[in-house]
């Protein structure tokens, strides 16, 4: 079974289209991709509490896992839709700091990451981990950085050693050997599947997958392990 | 048949792996690639005199690795010193330019007369482009007259460029590699454009084949397409003996 870690549905206004649930169930189904992890670009880009309301529908109707969103640009809407996602039962939250135009070192992020950390959510992060990871450092959080580039794994590396629960999406990594390297440096435990299907080339991560030099074991930890764990799934 | 127009040879600065010919080689076999058209990464990044010639050592006894010569148009006495002790070796087929590492628009007069020099050695040339400059290598390519050059990258994120791009010249050529590429992209380019323009390339060993092998899968390629972006294009374009690797 593969699960993805990046979905997302809505409409992107610098892409100019709109990517709704029903086509990203067609076009997951057709991948070989049975879920995932499903976020509302409305809730990053326009109103997180209907947004992830949103968000919420579809993966009930789909079988997905629902994540929340939080605009950061309003750090303290932010604030209640962390509290509202935790007692409700979410369990991941993304944060979009560089699609939402808010510098990553902004101080309001590692508050908020802080406070999603202390109530045991799993954070999906968006943006270059050079210019994002630093605030989300030494606070025990459980972070999926979606945006790795592969040019920056080395970075990576030497930070996740330092972070036990830092993991990367498998999207950008398209060097050669860059799952390998993941897996060989960190544990398979540290690499999660996910492609931002309807957005970006899934094709071009699953082709990655079929050539990935990875155990029966690995392949199953990144494929769908990870999220199920990060997500509490069976907890 | 798979032919790579778009390889390097050499180590990257990115990852920590050797990169000898047979890195290239398991990778190629890893996704079905028959001949790959290789640079020196040290002729990209560092020295283009030092890089080509290890890159000739290298795929000497290497039939499926064939040379791209790495010009830098700031410095053009050197690659035409050079061209006349590496072109008799057979082992070079292409040239390649890096507009960024060499600092060179593609706008550029440097630009035209490293192209007239590609021109005149008889090697069709892979650019790098990047944003809007891919425009301005249509317009320089029809401006010399005799040269054949394949924008790499597409103006990666500026990909919707690539059609007008090509419109400004018949000896300009697409390649599509991109890292993060936005889906949909090259179904897009391909309705605009005609496929006998588009050559398939990797980036290997900077990146895995398999980013733009999946964007191309995902273009849903006709039969015809296929053929020709995979291999037809290329063998025609670089006049590759392709009929050891056709069987």
């Amino acid at each position: 079974m593969i699960l993805d870690c990046d979905l997302l549905i809505g409409r992107d206004i610098v892409y100019g289209r709109s990517v709704g649930a029903e086509e990203l169930d067609a076009r997951l189904t057709e991948a070989g991709i049975a879920g995932g992890a499903v976020a509302s670009l409305r809730a990053l880009l326009f109103d997180a509490p209907s947004g992830n309301d949103e968000a919420r529908v579809a993966a009930a109707a789909h079988g997905w896992l629902p994540v929340a969103g939080v605009d950061l640009r309003d750090a303290l809407g932010a604030e209640r839709e962390i509290e509202r996602a935790a007692e409700i039962g979410i369990r991941l939250m993304r944060f979009a700091s560089t699609r939402e135009g808010v510098a990553g070192g902004a101080p309001r992020i590692r508050l908020l990451a802080r406070a999603a950390a202390e109530r045991g959510l799993t954070l999906l992060v968006e943006g270059s981990v050079p210019e994002v990871a630093g605030a989300f450092m030494d606070l025990g959080a459980s972070v999926v950085f979606l945006d790795l580039h592969f040019y920056d794994l080395g970075e990576f590396v030497l930070l996740a050693r330092q972070e036990p629960g830092f993991h990367t999406s498998t999207r950008l990594m398209g060097g050669p050997d860059a799952w390998e390297t993941v897996v060989g440096e960190l544990g398979a435990e540290r690499l999660v599947f996910g492609t931002r299907a309807g957005w970006f080339e899934e094709e071009s991560v699953l082709y990655r997958l079929g050539t990935a030099r990875l155990s029966v074991t690995d392949r199953q930890l990144v494929t769908a392990g990870n999220l199920e764990r990060l997500a509490g799934v069976g907890a | 048949m798979i032919i790579d127009v778009h390889g390097h040879l050499g180590p990257w600065f990115f990852s920590p792996y050797g990169g000898t010919a047979s890195d290239n080689l398991r990778i190629m076999d890893a996704y079905g690639i028959d001949i790959q058209l290789v640079s020196g990464s040290e002729a990209v990044t560092y020295d283009p005199t030092t890089g080509n010639a290890a890159v000739a050592r290298e795929i000497g006894d290497q039939p499926r690795l064939r040379g791209l010569f790495v010009i830098d148009p700031r410095n053009l006495a050197a690659a035409e010193k050079q061209l006349t002790e590496l072109l008799p070796t057979g082992l070079f087929v292409g040239a390649k330019i890096h507009t960024h590492y060499s600092a060179t628009p593609t706008g550029s007069p440097a630009m035209a007369d490293a192209l007239r020099l590609c021109a005149q050695a008889g090697l069709p040339v892979l650019v790098h482009t990047w944003g809007r400059e891919i425009l301005d290598l249509g317009t320089t390519v029809d401006s010399v007259d005799g040269v054949h050059a394949i924008a790499a990258h597409l103006a990666g994120p500026d990909w919707r460029l690539a059609p007008e791009a090509a419109s400004r010249s018949d000896r300009l050529w697409l390649e599509p590699n991109y890292s993060v590429a936005e889906s949909g992209r090259l179904r897009w380019v391909l309705d605009r454009v005609d496929p006998r323009r588009m050559l398939f390339g990797s980036d290997s060993t900077l990146t895995d084949p398999g980013v733009t092998l999946g964007a191309l899968h995902a273009a849903r390629l006709s039969q015809e397409e296929e053929r020709l972006i995979m291999s037809e294009n290329a063998a025609q374009l670089f006049a590759l003996d392709v009929g050891a690797f056709d069987a």
